[in-house]
C-alpha cells in the first residue's frame, strides 16, 4: 500500500491508555498510547491473548478504557452514545466471524448501516447498488447471509463497512476465516480502498501476508506495545512514538 | 428497508413466540372489551330501556343496592303529580325472575291506567283489559326466543300468566321484558303498596332549563329518595358500579399479566440477539435507536394483540349474550369509545413492557456483545 501523503494530523489518538477485567486481575491493555493519522494503514499484530482485539476495540469504542483517554481528530470521546455517533459517522468495520445479520438479506445487511444514520431511501438504494456492484455481489442482493460463500460474506462485510464512506476501516482478522484465495480477494479488496478513497486502515491480524500491506505495524505483548514501527522496503523498523500521542 | 424491517424480522423469526405472546395480549383485551361492553351494556340497555315508554325522569330510592331492590311506597305518587311541570307519573315495580322455570326475564309490573302503555307498540294481540291481572304483554325478542304467541300461558315468579300481546321495541331492554299488570304482581311479590321506581313524565314543551328546573322540585317534594334522568339511573345503581369496578379490576390484572408476558418475551428476544445488537451498536446505531427497535416489537405485538383482542372480545360478548342465563339481561356493547380505551392502552402497555427489555439491550457492551459470536 502507498504511504499517506505528508503528515497528517492524528485521527486516533490513545492516551495511557488501560483496559482491565474482572476487577483488575486481567490486565488485557496496559498503559498503551498510539496514533493513527488519516490515510494510514495500521497492523496490529502479536500472539493470541496480547490484547491486540481489546486494543482494536479501544480504538474505535466498541470497548471503552478502564483508564485512559481515547480521542477522535482531537476530541476527547467518552459515553457509548458519543461513540456511536463517532462509528456511524467515521469508521467501518469488518469482523473475523462476518457479523452479519441473518434475518437481513444481503442488500439490507449493507442498508443497516446506513439506516443507523438516517439517510433517505433513495440515497440508500444508489449506495447499496453501487457497492454490491463493486464487491462482486449484485446478483446476490436477495440472499441471506446463510447462503453466501466465506468469501462473499466477508465482501458483504466490507460493502456495509463502506456505506457511510467511513474514513477508518476497522478489521479484526478480517481473513481468519477465509481460505487462502478468499483471503487474497478480500486483502486486494481493502487495499483498494485505501488506494482508491485514502481510506485509513487498522488490522488486527496473525498473518504476516495480511500485516505486510500495512505502513505500520504494532506489535503487542501482554497488554503492551512493545515494537511499533514502520514497514520499509528492506524490513527495517521505523521507530514511531510508543507514549504518549502529539498533539492534534 | 425502513424502521419497522427489523422488527418485523425479528418477530416473525420466532412465530411460536410471538404468536403465544400476542395471544396473551389479544386474550387480555378480550377481557377488558368483553367485561366492560357487557357491564356498559347493561347500564345503557336500562337507561335506553326506562326511557323508551315515554319517561323523562325516574324516582328511585337512594343508593338502592340494585334497582330492583329499590322501594318507593306508593303515596308517593301523589307527591310527585302535584309537582308543578309534571304531566303523568307511573309507578312500576321491576323484577328479575325466570320464565317457566327456564330463561331469565326481567318482569316490568305497570299500573292499569299508567301513561307507560300508551307507548306500547303491539305487533299482535292487545293490552291487558281492566282486571285481567294475569295477562301479560311480551316484548318480541323474548317471545320469539321463548317460542311463545298470543294466546299462550307463560309461567312467572310461580304465576300462569297468558300472553295476551307481543310488542315491539327499539331497546333491547324492552324487547326482552315482560309488562304485567302491577297489582297482581305486588301480590305475588308481597309489595301491596310498594313500586321499584316512579317514572315521570314532564309537561310539552322540553328543554334542558325546564328539565333541570322540575327535577329540582321534584327533589324538593321527595327528600330522601334519588331522582334523575333516565341516563343517570344506572350510574346510582350500586350493583352495577360494583359490577364495573370487578370488571375494571380483573381487566387491569389480566392486562399486567399480558405486559409480564411481553417484557419475557422481548428480554429473551434481546438476551438471544446479543450479537445483532453488538452488530448494529458497533456499526454505530445511537443506543436510543437500539431501544426503539426494541420497544417497537413491543408495540407491533401490543397492537396485533389489541386488534385481535377487540374482535374476541366482541365474540365474547356476542356468545355470552347468547348463553340461557344470559340472555334478554346482557347485551353486546361495543363502542368506538371502548375500542379507543383498549387499543390505547395496549398502545400504553405494550411500549412500558418493553422498556426494560430496551434499557437492557442498550447496557450490553458492544465489544462483550460481538465477542458472544
Amino acid at each position: 500500500m502507498p504511504r499517506p501523503d505528508e503528515s497528517p494530523k492524528p485521527l486516533i489518538e490513545l492516551d495511557h491508555v488501560h483496559r482491565e477485567f474482572d476487577g483488575g486481575r486481567i490486565v488485557a491493555v496496559d498503559d498503551v498510547s498510539l496514533s493513527v493519522v488519516a490515510g494510514e494503514t495500521v497492523a496490529i499484530v502479536g500472539r493470541s491473548g496480547s490484547g491486540k482485539s481489546t486494543l482494536l476495540n479501544l480504538v474505535c469504542g466498541l470497548d471503552l478504557p478502564t483508564r485512559g483517554a481515547v480521542r477522535f481528530a482531537g476530541r476527547s470521546i467518552a459515553g457509548r452514545a458519543a461513540w456511536a455517533t463517532i462509528r456511524a459517522e467515521h469508521f467501518g468495520f469488518v469482523f473475523q466471524n462476518f457479523c452479519l445479520i441473518p434475518t437481513l438479506n444481503v442488500r439490507e445487511n449493507v442498508e443497516v448501516a446506513m439506516l443507523g444514520r438516517g439517510s433517505d431511501g433513495r440515497r440508500r438504494g444508489e449506495r447499496v447498488d453501487s457497492l454490491l456492484g463493486r464487491l462482486g455481489l449484485a446478483g446476490r442482493s436477495h440472499l441471506h447471509p446463510t447462503s453466501l460463500s466465506g468469501g462473499e460474506r466477508q465482501r458483504l462485510a466490507i460493502a456495509r463497512a463502506l456505506a457511510n464512506n467511513p474514513d477508518v476501516l476497522v478489521a479484526d482478522e478480517p481473513t481468519g476465516s477465509l481460505d487462502r484465495d478468499s483471503s487474497d480477494q478480500v486483502m486486494e479488496i481493502i487495499a483498494e480502498l485505501h488506494r482508491d478513497f485514502g481510506t485509513a486502515i487498522v488490522i488486527v491480524t496473525h498473518d504476516r501476508e495480511v500485516a505486510a500491506v500495512c505502513h505500520r505495524h504494532i506489535e503487542l505483548a501482554d497488554g503492551r506495545v512493545v515494537r511499533n514501527h514502520a514497514a520499509s522496503a528492506d524490513g527495517a523498523a521505523d521507530a514511531r512514538r510508543t507514549q504518549a500521542p502529539s498533539s492534534p | 428497508m425502513n424502521e419497522l424491517t427489523l422488527p418485523i424480522r425479528n418477530l416473525l423469526g420466532r412465530p411460536t413466540r410471538t404468536a403465544l405472546t400476542t395471544a396473551g395480549i389479544a386474550v387480555a383485551i378480550a377481557g377488558f372489551v368483553s367485561l366492560t361492553g357487557l357491564t356498559s351494556g347493561v347500564r345503557h340497555s336500562l337507561s335506553a330501556g326506562i326511557e323508551e315508554p315515554g319517561a323523562d325522569l325516574v324516582v328511585s330510592q337512594r343508593g338502592a343496592f340494585s334497582l330492583i331492590a329499590s322501594t318507593v311506597p306508593e303515596t308517593l305518587g301523589p307527591v310527585l303529580s302535584a309537582v308543578d311541570g309534571v304531566d303523568a307519573v307511573s309507578g312500576a315495580v321491576l323484577n328479575l325472575t325466570t320464565a317457566d322455570d327456564a330463561a331469565n326475564i326481567l318482569v316490568a309490573a305497570w299500573p292499569e291506567r299508567s301513561f307507560l302503555w300508551r307507548s306500547v307498540n303491539l305487533v299482535d294481540g292487545r293490552l291487558p283489559a281492566a282486571g285481567e291481572e294475569w295477562s301479560v304483554v311480551l316484548g318480541e325478542s323474548i317471545a320469539e326466543g321463548l317460542g311463545k304467541k298470543v294466546g299462550d300461558t307463560i309461567e312467572l315468579q310461580f304465576q300462569p300468566y297468558e300472553i295476551v300481546g307481543i310488542a315491539a321495541f327499539t331497546s333491547t331492554f324492552n324487547q326482552n321484558i315482560a309488562i304485567v299488570p302491577l297489582k297482581g304482581m305486588q301480590e305475588l311479590l308481597g309489595r301491596d303498596g310498594i313500586v321499584t321506581l316512579y317514572q315521570v313524565r314532564l309537561a310539552r314543551p322540553l328543554d334542558s332549563d325546564r328539565i333541570a328546573e322540575v327535577k329540582r322540585r321534584l327533589v324538593e317534594a321527595a327528600p330522601g329518595y334519588h331522582v334523575s334522568n333516565t341516563e343517570d339511573l344506572a350510574g346510582d345503581i350500586r350493583l352495577l358500579n360494583l359490577i364495573q369496578s370487578i370488571a375494571s379490576t380483573v381487566s387491569l390484572v389480566v392486562l399486567a399479566m399480558a405486559c409480564l408476558g411481553i417484557a419475557n418475551t422481548l428480554l429473551m428476544a434481546v438476551s438471544e440477539r446479543t450479537v445483532e445488537i453488538g452488530i448494529l451498536s458497533a456499526i454505530g446505531w445511537a443506543p436510543a435507536r437500539i431501544m426503539r427497535l426494541i420497544v417497537i416489537e413491543g408495540l407491533v405485538m401490543s397492537l396485533i394483540g389489541g386488534v385481535i383482542g377487540v374482535g374476541l372480545g366482541a365474540i365474547t360478548m356476542e356468545l355470552v349474550t347468547r348463553t340461557e342465563i344470559a340472555a334478554g339481561i346482557l347485551r353486546p356493547y361495543l363502542t368506538t369509545t371502548l375500542v379507543a380505551q383498549a387499543l390505547v392502552a395496549v398502545l400504553i402497555a405494550g411500549p412500558l413492557a418493553a422498556l426494560y427489555p430496551a434499557w437492557h439491550a442498550t447496557r450490553l457492551v458492544p465489544a462483550d456483545a460481538l465477542r458472544t459470536n
